[in-house]
């Protein structure tokens, strides 16, 4: 069973190729570059120096967000235009589950955060036993400050991942000893991650169709009161 | 915080080219001003002054404009943005840190601009006449 699985959710593109849990190529850059331009020239390139057919891939995974605007389209947008053709299945994963299974370091919490601008971020919290990734919460978007008080019920380490890991460590300053920011080799999310979160979800039957997958967004806290206060007005404007 | 007044889009071209070479590449310069305060003349100086030969003007329609130079320079008009979900979907938090991003319309965003930035205040005087209150940039 061989996964072919991009990330382009962030600054870094990457995208590995996994066969039977066991990773045969990896391409990651962290160059600031255009998507769009470096995606296909990173699949391609890994593929080739694999000695890897595309035809010979089974499941397509991606990263289908959260993540930025773009990226997440870029990403989703290549898989399903490489999966289409072929008729092969997608593994439509989430990029905080990724960078859980990009960490299997030690066991703990894990807390992946994605910095989604002013002081808000993209978060899931995660159980590391014995290399078992579970999830206890889904992916939301919420404050950091919202976070920080949810941590204060682990007694046990959190980890912080992903690219809000050191604003958050940052906040936490003072507080919240428990927690800890990865060594930046593992922090980020990659393409190996993706591929492994794909494998419980062949394990457990959630591939979809290309014509299936989709971007996966979430609504910002932000944009939740000003919806609010929007839908509020309208309302007093009706009656 | 440092006060110009210009009295042509001209002089207003060459205060802006005046400023590009003060930039060192991922600014964030946020300008304020009604119809006609000579924002775009403004982005046209900092275009040129970063080195671009690009065509500079009001991406009222495409929302960005981008323009290639010494720097890349991302160009925005948020005057029909006003929403964070509008803001999102312009895809602007992907362009941070990648170029300089200048604004029109910051008043539509101004609780989303990060608080690391330049922000260009313009003031009508007269027909020609403007006065630049510039906050957050070096010495012009």
């Amino acid at each position: 069973m061989k996964i072919l699985a991009v990330d382009t959710t962030a600054s870094p593109v990457s995208a590995a190729l996994v066969s039977d849990g066991r990773l045969l190529g990896e391409f990651y850059l962290n160059i600031k570059t255009t998507h769009s331009q470096t995606l296909m020239p990173v699949v391609s390139a890994l593929l080739e120096a694999s000695k890897t057919d595309i035809s010979d891939i089974d499941v397509f995974a991606v990263n289908a967000g959260p993540g930025s605007f773009t990226g997440v389209r870029i990403g989703t947008a290549s898989v399903k235009g490489m999966s289409m053709p072929l008729d092969k299945p997608c593994a439509r994963v989430s990029t905080l589950e990724a960078m859980a299974y990009g960490m299997p370091y030690r066991d703990g919490v894990i807390c992946a955060v994605m910095d989604a601008r002013c002081s808000q971020v993209y978060n899931a919290l995660f159980r590391l036993d014995n290399g078992i990734v579970e999830r206890l919460t889904e992916d939301r978007a919420i404050s950091i400050e919202e976070l920080a008080r949810e941590l204060e019920y682990y007694d046990e380490k959190v980890y912080l991942v992903g690219d809000g890991a050191e604003l958050c460590s940052k906040s936490f300053e003072g507080k919240l000893e428990n927690t800890e920011l990865v060594p930046e080799n593992i922090r980020f999310q990659h393409a190996y991650g993706t591929a492994m979160a794909a494998v419980r979800m062949i394990n457990e039957n959630k591939l979809c169709s290309s014509d299936e997958l989709m971007p996966a967004y979430l609504r910002l806290p932000q944009a939740e009161r000003e919806l609010k206060a929007r839908l509020e007005k309208q309302k007093e404007k009706d009656s | 915080m440092q006060k110009f007044i210009t009295g042509s889009p001209e002089e207003t071209e060459q205060l802006a080219e005046r400023l590009a070479a003060t930039l060192e590449g991922t600014e964030v310069i946020a300008m304020y001003g009604g119809l006609g305060a000579g924002k775009t003349a403004f982005t046209r100086g900092l275009a040129r002054g970063l080195g671009s030969e690009d065509d500079v003007s009001s991406p009222t329609f495409a929302l960005v404009h981008e323009y290639s130079g010494k720097f890349p320079v991302y160009h925005f008009d948020m005057y029909r943005i006003t929403s964070w979900d509008d803001l999102y979907t312009t895809g602007f938090f992907d362009y941070m840190d990648s170029g300089v991003m200048i604004i029109e319309w910051s008043e539509n965003i101004q609780d989303f601009l990060p608080e690391n930035r330049i922000d260009i205040n313009i003031r009508y005087i007269s027909e020609n006449e403007r006065e630049f209150e510039i906050k957050g940039a070096k010495e012009i």
